[in-house]
């Protein structure tokens, strides 16, 4: 009877841990906040109930940050430094574990106006072959990378945590709305990440008889020949590769004036320093009142506070 | 006085009469004066007698002259009659009554009312022949304004309006655009220049070949019909001499060997980028169904070339630029079959008013038309979104511009050394301005450039006066086209049939 009850109690506890583990162990999202961290004290990790086969999570404050590892979003002066770092040390791990990897969309804009990130990004942009994102999901997935970086002669270099997390949905080639993203390189200690999509034949079109079709699972399309053959290019100072075809693919996606209007987002392009700068208010205003947002020559703008308030 | 001038006499002078007497002698006529009336005096008036004129009683009052006395003896008053109530008021005294006005220019029984005489003037045949001319005119106006004028001024203002920051945020030119690897801009080799210094007896040509695409028979068949000298001519090629076609390494190895120049297109900017990959390693070659058609053919291509011919390759700039000919004749504007003025060769077109080191390297190769408002070139004929033009339109409108000497006053500009320029003429104020206009400005005006291109087989050989487009598609079946240049700056094209090679 003893035996019995606890071989009841046995089975009983068992079928509990099964159900519960079902619950929340055996669905796959990206991995659990208290494997990965342990600063911040909790997760600020969307959960997205409404869609339970998303890997990727955001956090609750901001698209473009991860929660598990942050708690706040930058504010615009420091976000600069954290991209560029993070550019540079995805760019140097990937050489490293030899996938090949180029600049597309915002990041590609900026590219093209001045070989640096665009003030207003929180995110970069990137693409892998599909033959890379194999290699790295079987052998690289889950990795953090151990990068300290240049700093200033007095003080110690910045030592700093990234990893590289690789979405199971990758093995799926179809459109899809909620794994668009195959890859993410995460910053660790401020919740900042590139996406990483994958370049991928197009089924359907070749089926069809168009052989250099390629797709992204994020609905864009290209064709081989506008991609191949990668060009070397700096960017932020580190030795990229842009797709073949760049003027056309922006062109495309963001229309033309993209490349050729000096005003967007609250910044200003100053021609003269080849740099995209913050308008302050206060220059807005000035901007518009004297109708310098349109018409007039875009050189001699000066976008200092001091012609602003002449002594 | 009066009195006695008159001759007046007493009433009671014995001449008692009854007033019916009066009245009768008043109003039968007298044959002659009566004796009482005196003696005649002599006075100025030239009018009816108005005294013994049977009418006179019904004259009015307004005949009877101010200082005009008559010969009487009546009293004054007998000479007043009452027609004054019979007699139309002027219309002053009417001023200030409304009543009849109304109809006072609109009375249709009034001959001189307003709608009588227009009825009468519309009916006559002289008015409506005039009526006619002026209605055919107006009409002829309005036509040749909405069909002819309208439609130019349109076309003039908005290819202007490209040039300016009127309309826009920003132009193409700005942003700092691709990299090329390589000479960007090249002179042509002064020796090679006809009649430059290397050619006192101006005996030298220059053979400027479009899209060749490895055709080499059509090649030599062409420079064979040009008459061909090594010795005193040049080949000039516009860049894609390679790829699609049979003997591509023939194509280079003839190029070399008669050190022509060429710039690079497209297909050598494909060719080159593979080959920083492909080249060197020892790794088995990409099938077409892992990359696509085009990157497995040059592949290919790649294995077969040698290194002088990835050296030439190299070498080949973006933009060959040619000095104007120092023998070539005076220019005219509209002179198509002549080159007087600086060239530019490039692969597939250049983009007006920016200058040449910002001109993106990838649109230098691969541009066929502009952007209307961005100045944005285009690989496509017609951009999907945007409003674009074949670019040698707007090329040639600017170079045109130049050539007659109108200002590029307000249009877009790119260094800071135009900037201060601009901001020194400004300061100048209108009276400076004056003076430059009429005995003009120290600097030098910039000058018109004629651009020799390729890339573009659709449209054929395009010739106009700025630009010359010399791809007429060979490698499809077309022909090959080759430009003669002489020492006098005259043109002169030639054409051989090509065999259709595209499988």
């Amino acid at each position: 009877m003893g035996f019995n009850l606890s071989k009841l109690a046995l089975y009983f506890s068992l079928l509990v841990c099964i159900t519960t583990s079902g619950v929340s162990g055996l669905v796959k999202r990206d991995a659990p906040y208290e494997q990965v961290n342990d600063h911040p004290t909790f997760s600020h990790q969307k959960t997205d109930k409404d869609e339970p086969d998303k890997y990727f999570h955001e956090s609750t404050f901001s698209e473009h940050y991860d929660g598990r590892f942050a708690e706040a979003p930058l504010i615009y002066e420091d976000r600069r430094s954290h991209l560029t770092a993070l550019l540079h040390t995805y760019i140097s791990a990937m050489q490293d574990m030899g996938a090949e990897t180029w600049l597309m969309h915002g990041t590609l804009l900026g590219w093209y106006w001045n070989r640096a990130i665009l003030p207003w990004d929180s995110d970069l942009d990137v693409m892998i072959t599909e033959r890379s994102l194999h290699h790295l999901a079987t052998f690289h997935n889950m990795s953090i990378h151990h990068f300290s970086l240049p700093s200033p002669p007095t003080e110690p270099r910045l030592k700093r945590d990234y990893l590289l997390e690789i979405n199971p949905h990758y093995k799926n080639s179809s459109v899809e709305s909620v794994n668009k993203i195959d890859a993410r390189w995460i910053d660790i200690e401020t919740g900042l990440f590139i996406d990483i999509t994958t370049l991928r034949r197009n089924a359907t079109a070749h089926s069809l008889g168009e052989v250099d079709e390629m797709m992204v699972k994020d609905k864009h399309h290209y064709v081989y020949d506008d991609i191949f053959p990668l060009r070397v290019s700096s960017f932020e100072g580190a030795a990229v590769n842009v797709p073949f075809a760049y003027a056309e693919i922006l062109v495309e996606e963001y229309g033309e004036t993209a490349l050729s209007e000096v005003h967007f987002e609250n910044h200003r392009f100053d021609v003269e320093r080849g740099e995209w700068r913050a308008l302050r208010y206060a220059e807005l205003v000035r901007f518009q009142r004297q109708g310098a947002l349109l018409g007039g020559s875009f050189w001699g703008r000066k976008l200092d506070s001091e012609s602003l308030f002449p002594d | 006085m009066a009195q006695q001038e008159m001759g007046y006499q007493d009433d009671n002078d014995g001449q008692e009469r009854s007033l019916s007497e009066w009245q009768q002698e008043l109003q039968t006529p007298f044959p002659r004066r009566p004796e009482w009336a005196g003696a005649s005096v002599e006075t100025s008036y030239a009018g009816p007698d108005l005294l013994y004129d049977p009418g006179y009683a019904s004259h009015s009052a307004r005949t009877l002259r101010h200082g005009d006395y008559t010969r009487r003896s009546a009293p004054l008053i007998d000479q007043v009659s009452n027609g004054w109530r019979n007699s139309e008021k002027t219309a002053g005294f009417y001023a200030a009554e409304p009543e009849d006005h109304d109809l006072r220019l609109c009375d249709l029984e009034d001959e001189g009312s307003c709608p009588n005489t227009t009825a009468d003037l519309v009916r006559s045949r002289r008015f409506r022949r005039m009526l006619a001319v002026v209605l055919v005119a107006a009409v002829v106006l309005y036509y040749s304004w909405r069909w002819y004028l309208q439609p130019r001024l349109q076309e003039e203002w908005d290819l202007k309006q490209g040039f300016m920051p009127a309309r826009s945020n920003g132009t193409y030119g700005i942003a700092r655009a691709g990299h090329f690897e390589g000479t960007a801009i090249k002179w042509l080799d002064p020796e090679l220049v006809p009649g430059g210094e290397g050619d006192s007896k101006g005996n030298r040509r220059l053979v400027f070949v479009g899209d060749i695409h490895g055709c080499k028979k059509e090649l030599l068949h062409l420079l064979e019909k040009v008459g061909f000298d090594a010795k005193t001519d040049h080949l000039i090629a516009t860049g894609d001499t390679v790829s699609k076609g049979p003997d591509n390494v023939g194509v280079l190895d003839e190029l070399i060997r008669l050190k022509a120049d060429s710039v690079r297109g497209n297909h050598e900017d494909r060719l080159l980028e593979a080959a920083k990959t492909l080249l060197g390693t020892n790794l088995p070659p990409e099938s077409a169904a892992a990359t696509s058609q085009g990157y497995a053919k040059d592949a290919k291509l790649l294995r077969e070339l040698k290194p002088k011919h990835m050296r030439y390759l190299r070498d080949m700039p973006l933009m060959l630029r040619i000095p104007a000919l120092p023998h070539a004749s005076a220019s005219r504007r509209k002179d198509k079959d002549r080159v007087h003025e600086n060239i530019i060769v490039v692969h597939a077109g250049v983009v007006p008013h920016v200058p040449l080191e910002k001109q993106d390297p990838y649109f230098v190769m691969n541009m066929r038309s502009i952007d209307d408002r961005t100045h944005l070139p285009s690989a496509l004929r017609e951009t999907k979104k945007g409003k674009s033009r074949p670019w040698m339109e707007i090329w040639n409108w600017y170079n045109d511009r130049l050539f007659r000497g109108r200002s590029l006053k307000g249009f877009h500009l790119y260094s800071a050394d135009e900037y201060e320029e601009e901001q020194l003429a400004e300061s100048q104020g209108w009276l400076g301005s004056l003076w430059d206009g009429v005995f003009g400005t120290g600097k030098a005006k910039m000058k018109p450039q004629v651009v020799v291109y390729g890339h573009d087989s659709k449209a054929g050989l395009q010739m106009h006066r700025w630009s010359k487009g010399l791809d007429s598609g060979c490698v499809a079946g077309g022909k090959l086209t080759a430009m003669v240049l002489d020492a006098k700056g005259k043109t002169e094209i030639v054409q051989v049939g090509c065999k259709n090679y595209k499988t």
